[in-house]
Protein backbone atom coordinates (compact mmCIF):
# COMPACT_ATOMS: atom_id res chain seq x y z
CA UNK A 1 0.00 0.00 0.00
CA UNK A 2 2.79 2.42 0.97
CA UNK A 3 4.64 1.45 -2.19
CA UNK A 4 1.50 2.07 -4.25
CA UNK A 5 1.04 5.53 -2.79
CA UNK A 6 4.70 6.45 -3.25
CA UNK A 7 4.59 5.17 -6.83
CA UNK A 8 1.36 7.06 -7.30
CA UNK A 9 2.87 10.34 -6.20
CA UNK A 10 5.82 9.99 -8.58
CA UNK A 11 3.52 8.96 -11.42
CA UNK A 12 1.23 11.81 -10.44
CA UNK A 13 4.00 14.38 -10.75
CA UNK A 14 4.64 13.09 -14.26
CA UNK A 15 0.91 13.41 -15.00
CA UNK A 16 1.09 16.93 -13.62
CA UNK A 17 3.96 17.88 -15.92
CA UNK A 18 2.08 16.38 -18.84
CA UNK A 19 -1.15 18.18 -17.97
CA UNK A 20 0.41 21.54 -17.17
CA UNK A 21 1.50 22.15 -20.77
CA UNK A 22 -1.92 21.32 -22.15
CA UNK A 23 -3.67 23.42 -19.54
CA UNK A 24 -1.43 26.45 -20.16
CA UNK A 25 -1.76 26.36 -23.93
CA UNK A 26 -5.52 26.20 -23.51
CA UNK A 27 -5.62 28.87 -20.81
CA UNK A 28 -3.57 31.28 -22.91
CA UNK A 29 -4.96 30.82 -26.38
CA UNK A 30 -8.06 28.61 -26.16
CA UNK A 31 -6.31 25.86 -28.14
CA UNK A 32 -6.88 22.34 -26.86
CA UNK A 33 -3.71 20.66 -28.06
CA UNK A 34 -4.86 17.18 -29.02
CA UNK A 35 -1.37 16.49 -30.43
CA UNK A 36 0.24 17.06 -27.03
CA UNK A 37 1.11 13.38 -26.52
CA UNK A 38 2.28 13.09 -30.12
CA UNK A 39 4.81 15.87 -29.49
CA UNK A 40 6.03 13.89 -26.46
CA UNK A 41 6.42 10.72 -28.51
CA UNK A 42 8.04 12.61 -31.39
CA UNK A 43 10.69 13.94 -28.99
CA UNK A 44 11.15 10.48 -27.44
CA UNK A 45 11.59 8.79 -30.83
CA UNK A 46 14.07 11.48 -31.91
CA UNK A 47 15.96 10.78 -28.68
CA UNK A 48 16.01 7.05 -29.50
CA UNK A 49 17.14 7.70 -33.10
CA UNK A 50 19.91 10.05 -31.93
CA UNK A 51 21.06 7.44 -29.44
CA UNK A 52 21.04 4.74 -32.13
CA UNK A 53 23.04 7.08 -34.36
CA UNK A 54 25.79 7.06 -31.76
CA UNK A 55 25.10 10.02 -29.49
CA UNK A 56 25.55 9.39 -25.75
CA UNK A 57 22.21 9.21 -23.96
CA UNK A 58 22.25 12.63 -22.25
CA UNK A 59 22.95 14.63 -25.44
CA UNK A 60 20.44 12.40 -27.24
CA UNK A 61 17.80 13.39 -24.67
CA UNK A 62 18.78 17.04 -25.12
CA UNK A 63 18.24 16.71 -28.88
CA UNK A 64 14.81 15.12 -28.31
CA UNK A 65 13.77 17.82 -25.86
CA UNK A 66 15.00 20.59 -28.16
CA UNK A 67 13.09 19.10 -31.10
CA UNK A 68 9.84 18.81 -29.12
CA UNK A 69 10.20 22.42 -27.90
CA UNK A 70 10.97 23.63 -31.43
CA UNK A 71 7.97 21.72 -32.77
CA UNK A 72 5.77 23.57 -30.25
CA UNK A 73 7.32 26.90 -31.19
CA UNK A 74 6.92 26.35 -34.93
CA UNK A 75 3.34 25.14 -34.51
CA UNK A 76 2.42 28.28 -32.61
CA UNK A 77 3.97 30.50 -35.27
CA UNK A 78 2.49 28.68 -38.26
CA UNK A 79 -0.51 26.38 -37.85
CA UNK A 80 -1.94 28.38 -34.95
CA UNK A 81 -1.80 31.78 -36.68
CA UNK A 82 -5.26 31.52 -38.29
CA UNK A 83 -6.61 30.10 -35.02
CA UNK A 84 -5.49 33.07 -32.93
CA UNK A 85 -7.13 35.43 -35.40
CA UNK A 86 -10.52 33.99 -34.45
CA UNK A 87 -12.37 34.59 -31.20
CA UNK A 88 -14.61 32.51 -28.96
CA UNK A 89 -16.07 29.20 -30.10
CA UNK A 90 -14.71 29.25 -33.68
CA UNK A 91 -11.19 29.61 -32.24
CA UNK A 92 -11.63 26.64 -29.90
CA UNK A 93 -13.10 24.49 -32.68
CA UNK A 94 -10.52 25.33 -35.33
CA UNK A 95 -7.69 24.80 -32.82
CA UNK A 96 -9.16 21.46 -31.82
CA UNK A 97 -9.56 20.23 -35.39
CA UNK A 98 -6.12 21.37 -36.57
CA UNK A 99 -4.39 19.77 -33.60
CA UNK A 100 -6.40 16.56 -34.02
CA UNK A 101 -5.33 16.45 -37.66
CA UNK A 102 -1.74 17.04 -36.66
CA UNK A 103 -1.96 14.21 -34.11
CA UNK A 104 -3.03 11.84 -36.89
CA UNK A 105 -0.23 13.05 -39.15
CA UNK A 106 2.48 12.58 -36.49
CA UNK A 107 1.07 9.16 -35.49
CA UNK A 108 0.82 8.08 -39.11
CA UNK A 109 4.29 9.28 -39.99
CA UNK A 110 5.94 7.57 -37.01
CA UNK A 111 4.12 4.26 -37.54
CA UNK A 112 4.92 4.32 -41.25
CA UNK A 113 8.55 5.37 -40.97
CA UNK A 114 9.65 3.87 -37.60
CA UNK A 115 7.12 1.11 -36.81
CA UNK A 116 9.26 -0.77 -34.30
CA UNK A 117 11.20 2.15 -32.85
CA UNK A 118 10.79 2.84 -29.14
CA UNK A 119 12.61 4.69 -26.39
CA UNK A 120 13.65 2.65 -23.41
CA UNK A 121 16.30 4.05 -21.12
CA UNK A 122 17.73 1.33 -18.90
CA UNK A 123 19.56 2.39 -15.79
CA UNK A 124 21.28 -0.41 -13.89
CA UNK A 125 22.13 -0.73 -10.20
CA UNK A 126 20.51 -2.35 -7.21
CA UNK A 127 17.18 -1.10 -5.84
CA UNK A 128 17.57 1.59 -3.18
CA UNK A 129 15.27 1.70 -0.14
CA UNK A 130 13.28 4.96 0.19
CA UNK A 131 10.95 5.25 3.22
CA UNK A 132 11.11 1.48 3.56
CA UNK A 133 10.20 0.89 -0.09
CA UNK A 134 12.80 -0.56 -2.42
CA UNK A 135 12.90 1.54 -5.59
CA UNK A 136 14.75 0.90 -8.80
CA UNK A 137 17.45 3.38 -9.80
CA UNK A 138 15.53 4.13 -13.01
CA UNK A 139 12.38 5.16 -11.16
CA UNK A 140 14.44 7.12 -8.66
CA UNK A 141 16.15 9.16 -11.37
CA UNK A 142 12.82 9.60 -13.14
CA UNK A 143 11.28 10.83 -9.88
CA UNK A 144 14.16 13.17 -9.15
CA UNK A 145 13.97 14.73 -12.64
CA UNK A 146 10.19 15.03 -12.40
CA UNK A 147 10.28 16.63 -8.95
CA UNK A 148 13.03 19.03 -10.00
CA UNK A 149 11.10 20.02 -13.12
CA UNK A 150 7.87 20.48 -11.15
CA UNK A 151 9.60 22.58 -8.49
CA UNK A 152 11.32 24.74 -11.13
CA UNK A 153 8.00 25.33 -12.85
CA UNK A 154 6.26 26.36 -9.64
CA UNK A 155 9.15 28.68 -8.77
CA UNK A 156 9.05 30.12 -12.30
CA UNK A 157 5.34 30.90 -12.12
CA UNK A 158 5.37 32.22 -8.55
CA UNK A 159 8.64 34.11 -8.35
CA UNK A 160 9.78 35.37 -11.73
CA UNK A 161 8.45 38.31 -13.70
CA UNK A 162 8.13 36.16 -16.83
CA UNK A 163 6.13 33.56 -14.89
CA UNK A 164 3.81 36.21 -13.48
CA UNK A 165 3.41 37.58 -17.01
CA UNK A 166 2.21 34.16 -18.22
CA UNK A 167 -0.37 33.96 -15.42
CA UNK A 168 -1.47 37.52 -16.06
CA UNK A 169 -2.36 36.73 -19.69
CA UNK A 170 -4.48 33.77 -18.53
CA UNK A 171 -6.28 35.90 -15.93
CA UNK A 172 -6.87 39.04 -17.98
CA UNK A 173 -5.33 39.37 -21.42
CA UNK A 174 -6.34 43.01 -21.82
CA UNK A 175 -4.89 43.87 -18.42
CA UNK A 176 -1.66 42.14 -19.43
CA UNK A 177 -1.42 44.20 -22.61
CA UNK A 178 -1.92 47.37 -20.56
CA UNK A 179 1.11 46.33 -18.50
CA UNK A 180 3.24 46.09 -21.64
CA UNK A 181 3.03 42.31 -21.99
CA UNK A 182 2.73 40.89 -25.51
CA UNK A 183 0.29 37.95 -25.27
CA UNK A 184 1.43 36.52 -28.62
CA UNK A 185 5.01 36.19 -27.36
CA UNK A 186 3.80 34.57 -24.14
CA UNK A 187 1.72 32.05 -26.13
CA UNK A 188 4.65 31.11 -28.37
CA UNK A 189 6.93 30.61 -25.37
CA UNK A 190 4.36 28.46 -23.56
CA UNK A 191 3.70 26.31 -26.63
CA UNK A 192 7.43 25.59 -26.83
CA UNK A 193 7.62 24.96 -23.07
CA UNK A 194 4.68 22.56 -23.26
CA UNK A 195 6.42 20.55 -26.01
CA UNK A 196 9.55 20.43 -23.88
CA UNK A 197 7.66 19.27 -20.78
CA UNK A 198 5.67 16.64 -22.68
CA UNK A 199 8.89 15.20 -24.08
CA UNK A 200 10.49 15.31 -20.63
CA UNK A 201 7.63 13.17 -19.30
CA UNK A 202 8.07 10.70 -22.16
CA UNK A 203 11.81 10.50 -21.44
CA UNK A 204 11.30 9.91 -17.70
CA UNK A 205 8.58 7.34 -18.42
CA UNK A 206 10.99 5.49 -20.68
CA UNK A 207 13.22 4.89 -17.65
CA UNK A 208 10.63 2.46 -16.28
CA UNK A 209 8.68 1.33 -19.36
CA UNK A 210 9.33 1.67 -23.11
CA UNK A 211 7.71 4.55 -24.98
CA UNK A 212 6.55 3.35 -28.40
CA UNK A 213 5.45 5.18 -31.55
CA UNK A 214 1.79 4.49 -30.76
CA UNK A 215 1.85 5.97 -27.25
CA UNK A 216 0.90 9.48 -28.39
CA UNK A 217 -2.84 9.01 -27.87
CA UNK A 218 -2.23 7.63 -24.34
CA UNK A 219 -0.21 10.70 -23.37
CA UNK A 220 -2.77 13.04 -24.91
CA UNK A 221 -5.64 11.34 -23.09
CA UNK A 222 -3.78 11.49 -19.78
CA UNK A 223 -2.91 15.15 -20.26
CA UNK A 224 -6.52 15.93 -21.12
CA UNK A 225 -7.84 14.13 -18.03
CA UNK A 226 -5.31 15.88 -15.78
CA UNK A 227 -6.09 19.29 -17.28
CA UNK A 228 -9.85 18.79 -16.91
CA UNK A 229 -9.62 17.57 -13.31
CA UNK A 230 -7.20 20.36 -12.41
CA UNK A 231 -9.22 23.00 -14.20
CA UNK A 232 -8.17 24.23 -17.65
CA UNK A 233 -5.71 27.08 -17.22
CA UNK A 234 -4.68 26.21 -13.67
CA UNK A 235 -1.02 25.33 -13.03
CA UNK A 236 -1.34 24.29 -9.39
CA UNK A 237 -4.58 22.50 -10.27
CA UNK A 238 -2.76 20.39 -12.87
CA UNK A 239 -0.15 19.28 -10.34
CA UNK A 240 -2.72 18.54 -7.64
CA UNK A 241 -4.88 16.64 -10.15
CA UNK A 242 -1.83 14.78 -11.41
CA UNK A 243 -0.93 13.55 -7.93
CA UNK A 244 -4.52 12.56 -7.05
CA UNK A 245 -4.90 10.71 -10.37
CA UNK A 246 -1.48 9.10 -10.02
CA UNK A 247 -2.51 7.63 -6.67
CA UNK A 248 -5.91 6.58 -8.06
CA UNK A 249 -4.08 4.91 -10.92
CA UNK A 250 -1.57 2.91 -8.89
CA UNK A 251 -4.06 1.90 -6.20
CA UNK A 252 -6.69 0.75 -8.68
CA UNK A 253 -4.15 -1.21 -10.71
CA UNK A 254 -2.75 -2.65 -7.45
CA UNK A 255 -6.12 -3.81 -6.09
CA UNK A 256 -8.20 -4.30 -9.22
CA UNK A 257 -6.01 -4.57 -12.28
CA UNK A 258 -4.25 -2.49 -14.92
CA UNK A 259 -7.15 -2.85 -17.35
CA UNK A 260 -9.34 -0.72 -15.10
CA UNK A 261 -7.00 2.26 -14.59
CA UNK A 262 -7.81 4.34 -17.68
CA UNK A 263 -11.50 3.83 -16.99
CA UNK A 264 -10.99 4.93 -13.38
CA UNK A 265 -9.19 8.06 -14.55
CA UNK A 266 -11.94 8.90 -17.03
CA UNK A 267 -14.53 8.38 -14.29
CA UNK A 268 -12.55 10.78 -12.08
CA UNK A 269 -12.54 13.35 -14.89
CA UNK A 270 -16.27 12.90 -15.56
CA UNK A 271 -17.07 13.24 -11.85
CA UNK A 272 -15.01 16.42 -11.69
CA UNK A 273 -16.94 17.96 -14.57
CA UNK A 274 -20.22 17.12 -12.84
CA UNK A 275 -19.22 18.23 -9.34
CA UNK A 276 -16.73 21.04 -9.98
CA UNK A 277 -16.85 22.08 -13.65
CA UNK A 278 -13.99 24.55 -13.23
CA UNK A 279 -11.64 21.92 -11.74
CA UNK A 280 -10.58 20.93 -8.25
CA UNK A 281 -9.06 24.30 -7.49
CA UNK A 282 -11.97 26.14 -9.06
CA UNK A 283 -10.14 27.54 -12.06
CA UNK A 284 -7.33 29.32 -10.23
CA UNK A 285 -4.10 29.91 -12.08
CA UNK B 1 -5.81 77.10 -26.90
CA UNK B 2 -3.65 77.48 -23.81
CA UNK B 3 -0.76 79.78 -23.09
CA UNK B 4 1.94 77.25 -23.92
CA UNK B 5 4.67 78.10 -26.37
CA UNK B 6 3.75 76.97 -29.88
CA UNK B 7 7.31 75.74 -30.37
CA UNK B 8 7.20 72.96 -27.77
CA UNK B 9 5.60 69.87 -29.20
CA UNK B 10 2.75 68.45 -27.12
CA UNK B 11 3.28 65.11 -25.34
CA UNK B 12 0.18 63.62 -26.96
CA UNK B 13 -1.30 64.75 -30.24
CA UNK B 14 -4.54 63.24 -31.46
CA UNK B 15 -5.39 64.49 -34.94
CA UNK B 16 -8.56 63.77 -36.90
CA UNK B 17 -9.00 60.40 -35.23
CA UNK B 18 -12.04 58.37 -36.20
CA UNK B 19 -12.81 54.95 -34.80
CA UNK B 20 -15.66 52.52 -34.34
CA UNK B 21 -16.93 48.98 -34.45
CA UNK B 22 -18.01 46.80 -37.38
CA UNK B 23 -17.58 49.52 -39.97
CA UNK B 24 -19.61 52.07 -38.03
CA UNK B 25 -17.63 55.00 -36.62
CA UNK B 26 -18.41 56.04 -33.06
CA UNK B 27 -15.68 58.69 -32.87
CA UNK B 28 -15.43 61.25 -35.68
CA UNK B 29 -12.39 63.40 -36.56
CA UNK B 30 -11.34 64.09 -32.98
CA UNK B 31 -8.38 66.44 -32.58
CA UNK B 32 -6.78 67.52 -29.31
CA UNK B 33 -3.43 67.75 -27.58
CA UNK B 34 -2.02 67.12 -24.14
CA UNK B 35 1.16 68.98 -23.17
CA UNK B 36 3.67 67.81 -20.62
CA UNK B 37 2.43 68.51 -17.09
CA UNK B 38 -1.14 69.17 -18.30
CA UNK B 39 -4.28 67.73 -16.80
CA UNK B 40 -6.90 67.41 -19.50
CA UNK B 41 -10.47 66.15 -19.16
CA UNK B 42 -12.62 64.67 -21.90
CA UNK B 43 -16.16 65.09 -20.63
CA UNK B 44 -19.32 63.69 -22.07
CA UNK B 45 -22.28 61.52 -21.25
CA UNK B 46 -22.54 57.76 -21.50
CA UNK B 47 -22.14 56.62 -25.10
CA UNK B 48 -20.49 59.85 -26.27
CA UNK B 49 -17.46 57.84 -27.47
CA UNK B 50 -15.01 58.55 -24.64
CA UNK B 51 -14.07 54.90 -24.10
CA UNK B 52 -13.73 54.20 -27.82
CA UNK B 53 -11.48 57.26 -28.16
CA UNK B 54 -9.30 56.15 -25.24
CA UNK B 55 -9.07 52.55 -26.41
CA UNK B 56 -7.98 53.81 -29.81
CA UNK B 57 -5.28 56.06 -28.36
CA UNK B 58 -3.82 53.30 -26.16
CA UNK B 59 -3.72 50.75 -29.00
CA UNK B 60 -6.49 48.46 -27.79
CA UNK B 61 -8.36 49.03 -31.02
CA UNK B 62 -7.47 50.25 -34.50
CA UNK B 63 -8.62 53.65 -35.70
CA UNK B 64 -10.29 54.16 -39.06
CA UNK B 65 -8.68 57.53 -39.69
CA UNK B 66 -6.28 60.12 -38.31
CA UNK B 67 -3.05 59.81 -36.35
CA UNK B 68 -1.89 59.63 -32.75
CA UNK B 69 1.58 60.87 -31.78
CA UNK B 70 3.03 60.30 -28.34
CA UNK B 71 6.36 61.72 -27.22
CA UNK B 72 7.25 62.53 -30.83
CA UNK B 73 6.56 59.01 -32.11
CA UNK B 74 3.63 57.95 -34.26
CA UNK B 75 1.75 55.32 -32.24
CA UNK B 76 -1.31 55.13 -34.50
CA UNK B 77 -0.73 51.50 -35.44
CA UNK B 78 1.20 50.39 -32.34
CA UNK B 79 -0.22 47.58 -30.22
CA UNK B 80 -1.39 48.19 -26.66
CA UNK B 81 1.70 46.58 -25.14
CA UNK B 82 3.98 48.80 -27.24
CA UNK B 83 2.08 51.93 -26.25
CA UNK B 84 2.29 50.90 -22.60
CA UNK B 85 6.04 50.38 -22.85
CA UNK B 86 6.43 53.79 -24.48
CA UNK B 87 5.21 55.34 -21.22
CA UNK B 88 1.49 55.80 -21.74
CA UNK B 89 -0.33 54.06 -18.90
CA UNK B 90 -4.06 53.48 -19.33
CA UNK B 91 -6.49 52.64 -16.54
CA UNK B 92 -9.73 51.36 -18.13
CA UNK B 93 -13.07 51.75 -16.39
CA UNK B 94 -13.32 47.96 -15.98
CA UNK B 95 -9.81 48.03 -14.45
CA UNK B 96 -8.70 44.66 -15.88
CA UNK B 97 -6.79 43.58 -12.79
CA UNK B 98 -5.40 40.07 -12.33
CA UNK B 99 -8.02 38.73 -9.91
CA UNK B 100 -6.15 35.61 -8.75
CA UNK B 101 -2.96 37.49 -7.97
CA UNK B 102 -2.02 39.42 -4.88
CA UNK B 103 -2.04 43.21 -4.83
CA UNK B 104 1.73 43.03 -4.75
CA UNK B 105 1.94 40.81 -7.86
CA UNK B 106 -0.47 43.10 -9.69
CA UNK B 107 1.78 46.04 -8.89
CA UNK B 108 4.94 44.13 -9.86
CA UNK B 109 3.44 43.41 -13.29
CA UNK B 110 2.75 47.10 -13.70
CA UNK B 111 6.51 47.61 -13.98
CA UNK B 112 6.87 44.88 -16.66
CA UNK B 113 9.35 44.03 -18.16
CA UNK B 114 11.51 45.52 -15.39
CA UNK B 115 11.62 44.48 -11.77
CA UNK B 116 9.97 47.31 -9.86
CA UNK B 117 12.17 49.50 -7.70
CA UNK B 118 11.46 49.57 -3.96
CA UNK B 119 11.04 53.35 -4.14
CA UNK B 120 8.32 53.07 -6.74
CA UNK B 121 6.44 50.50 -4.68
CA UNK B 122 6.82 52.73 -1.60
CA UNK B 123 5.47 55.69 -3.56
CA UNK B 124 2.32 53.78 -4.55
CA UNK B 125 1.84 52.58 -0.96
CA UNK B 126 2.26 56.15 0.27
CA UNK B 127 -0.44 57.31 -2.13
CA UNK B 128 -2.73 54.39 -1.22
CA UNK B 129 -1.86 53.22 2.33
CA UNK B 130 -4.79 50.78 2.10
CA UNK B 131 -2.86 48.77 -0.50
CA UNK B 132 0.11 48.35 1.84
CA UNK B 133 -2.25 46.81 4.40
CA UNK B 134 -3.75 44.51 1.77
CA UNK B 135 -0.53 43.66 -0.04
CA UNK B 136 -1.10 39.89 0.03
CA UNK B 137 -4.82 39.90 -0.67
CA UNK B 138 -6.04 38.68 -4.06
CA UNK B 139 -7.13 41.63 -6.18
CA UNK B 140 -10.35 39.86 -7.18
CA UNK B 141 -11.57 39.76 -3.56
CA UNK B 142 -11.25 43.51 -2.97
CA UNK B 143 -13.93 46.18 -2.96
CA UNK B 144 -14.50 48.42 -5.97
CA UNK B 145 -12.68 51.36 -4.40
CA UNK B 146 -9.69 49.22 -3.48
CA UNK B 147 -9.59 47.71 -6.96
CA UNK B 148 -9.51 51.20 -8.41
CA UNK B 149 -6.49 51.94 -6.18
CA UNK B 150 -4.77 48.80 -7.44
CA UNK B 151 -5.50 49.76 -11.03
CA UNK B 152 -4.07 53.26 -10.63
CA UNK B 153 -1.16 51.92 -8.58
CA UNK B 154 -0.38 49.31 -11.23
CA UNK B 155 -0.38 52.00 -13.93
CA UNK B 156 1.99 54.15 -11.86
CA UNK B 157 4.48 51.30 -11.42
CA UNK B 158 5.73 51.76 -14.98
CA UNK B 159 6.71 55.36 -14.17
CA UNK B 160 4.52 56.61 -17.02
CA UNK B 161 4.89 59.99 -18.68
CA UNK B 162 1.14 60.10 -19.31
CA UNK B 163 -1.59 58.59 -17.14
CA UNK B 164 -4.89 58.04 -18.93
CA UNK B 165 -7.95 57.18 -16.88
CA UNK B 166 -11.36 56.20 -18.18
CA UNK B 167 -14.08 57.05 -15.65
CA UNK B 168 -12.09 56.22 -12.52
CA UNK B 169 -15.19 56.72 -10.39
CA UNK B 170 -17.21 53.95 -12.06
CA UNK B 171 -19.13 52.03 -9.41
CA UNK B 172 -17.74 54.08 -6.54
CA UNK B 173 -19.81 55.73 -3.81
CA UNK B 174 -19.55 59.56 -3.84
CA UNK B 175 -17.17 59.59 -0.87
CA UNK B 176 -14.83 57.09 -2.54
CA UNK B 177 -15.06 58.94 -5.84
CA UNK B 178 -13.94 62.13 -4.10
CA UNK B 179 -11.09 60.20 -2.47
CA UNK B 180 -10.00 58.83 -5.84
CA UNK B 181 -9.84 62.37 -7.17
CA UNK B 182 -7.83 63.51 -4.16
CA UNK B 183 -5.24 60.87 -5.01
CA UNK B 184 -5.19 62.05 -8.63
CA UNK B 185 -4.76 65.65 -7.48
CA UNK B 186 -1.76 64.58 -5.42
CA UNK B 187 -0.22 62.89 -8.50
CA UNK B 188 -0.87 65.97 -10.54
CA UNK B 189 0.92 68.12 -7.98
CA UNK B 190 3.94 65.87 -8.44
CA UNK B 191 3.93 66.91 -12.08
CA UNK B 192 2.34 63.85 -13.69
CA UNK B 193 0.52 64.48 -16.97
CA UNK B 194 -3.07 63.26 -16.74
CA UNK B 195 -5.76 62.67 -19.36
CA UNK B 196 -9.11 61.72 -17.94
CA UNK B 197 -12.47 60.74 -19.39
CA UNK B 198 -15.34 61.44 -17.07
CA UNK B 199 -19.07 61.93 -16.90
CA UNK B 200 -18.89 63.24 -13.33
CA UNK B 201 -18.06 66.63 -14.75
CA UNK B 202 -17.60 68.66 -11.54
CA UNK B 203 -14.90 66.29 -10.30
CA UNK B 204 -13.13 66.23 -13.65
CA UNK B 205 -13.15 70.00 -14.09
CA UNK B 206 -11.86 70.51 -10.55
CA UNK B 207 -8.84 68.35 -11.39
CA UNK B 208 -8.12 69.44 -14.98
CA UNK B 209 -6.73 72.72 -16.33
CA UNK B 210 -8.73 72.36 -19.48
CA UNK B 211 -11.23 70.10 -21.08
CA UNK B 212 -13.04 68.99 -24.21
CA UNK B 213 -16.71 68.18 -24.43
CA UNK B 214 -17.37 65.06 -26.50
CA UNK B 215 -20.88 64.58 -27.87
CA UNK B 216 -21.91 61.88 -30.34
CA UNK B 217 -18.27 61.18 -31.05
CA UNK B 218 -17.35 64.76 -31.91
CA UNK B 219 -15.65 67.47 -29.90
CA UNK B 220 -18.29 70.15 -29.46
CA UNK B 221 -16.50 72.49 -27.12
CA UNK B 222 -13.02 73.15 -25.79
CA UNK B 223 -11.70 75.47 -23.15
CA UNK B 224 -10.14 75.91 -19.76
CA UNK B 225 -11.91 74.29 -16.85
CA UNK B 226 -13.20 77.68 -15.69
CA UNK B 227 -14.58 78.49 -19.14
CA UNK B 228 -16.32 75.14 -19.38
CA UNK B 229 -17.68 75.31 -15.84
CA UNK B 230 -19.24 78.69 -16.58
CA UNK B 231 -20.49 77.78 -20.05
CA UNK B 232 -24.32 77.76 -19.95
CA UNK B 233 -24.59 74.67 -22.19
CA UNK B 234 -22.17 72.68 -20.04
CA UNK B 235 -23.90 73.83 -16.89
CA UNK B 236 -27.26 72.73 -18.23
CA UNK B 237 -26.13 69.41 -19.65
CA UNK B 238 -23.54 68.20 -17.11
CA UNK B 239 -23.64 70.28 -13.97
CA UNK B 240 -27.33 70.05 -13.32
CA UNK B 241 -27.73 73.84 -13.29
CA UNK B 242 -30.52 75.49 -15.25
Amino acid sequence: MKAAILDGIVLGLQYGLLGVGLTLVYGLGGVLNLAHGQLAVLGAIITALSFDAGLPIVPAIAVGLACAATAGLVLDLTLMRPVYRLRGEPRVLLGLLLMLGLAFIIDGFLVWRYPIQSLSIRIGGDPIPILGVRMRTGSLIASAVTIAAGASLVAFFRLTTAGRAVRSVIQDEEGARLCGINPARVRTFIFALSGFLACLVAVTRSMTAPVTVTNGIDFTTLALIVAVVGGLGSVSGAFLAGIVLGIVNTISSFYIGTYITTIMLLVAAALTIVIRPSGILGGRT
Amino acid sequence: MTGRSPLSEPLLTVSDVSAGYLGEDVVHDVTFTVGEGDAVAIIGSNGAGKTTLFRTICGMMQNTGGTVTFGGTDITTAGAHQVARAGLAYVPAERHLFPEMSVRDNLILGAYPDRPSAERMALVFELFPRLAERERQHAGTMSGGEQQMVAVGRALMSEPTLLMLDEPTTGLAPKLAAEAYQALAALREQGLTVLIAEQQVPLALALADRGYVLENGRIQLAGTSEELASNPDVRRAYLGVA
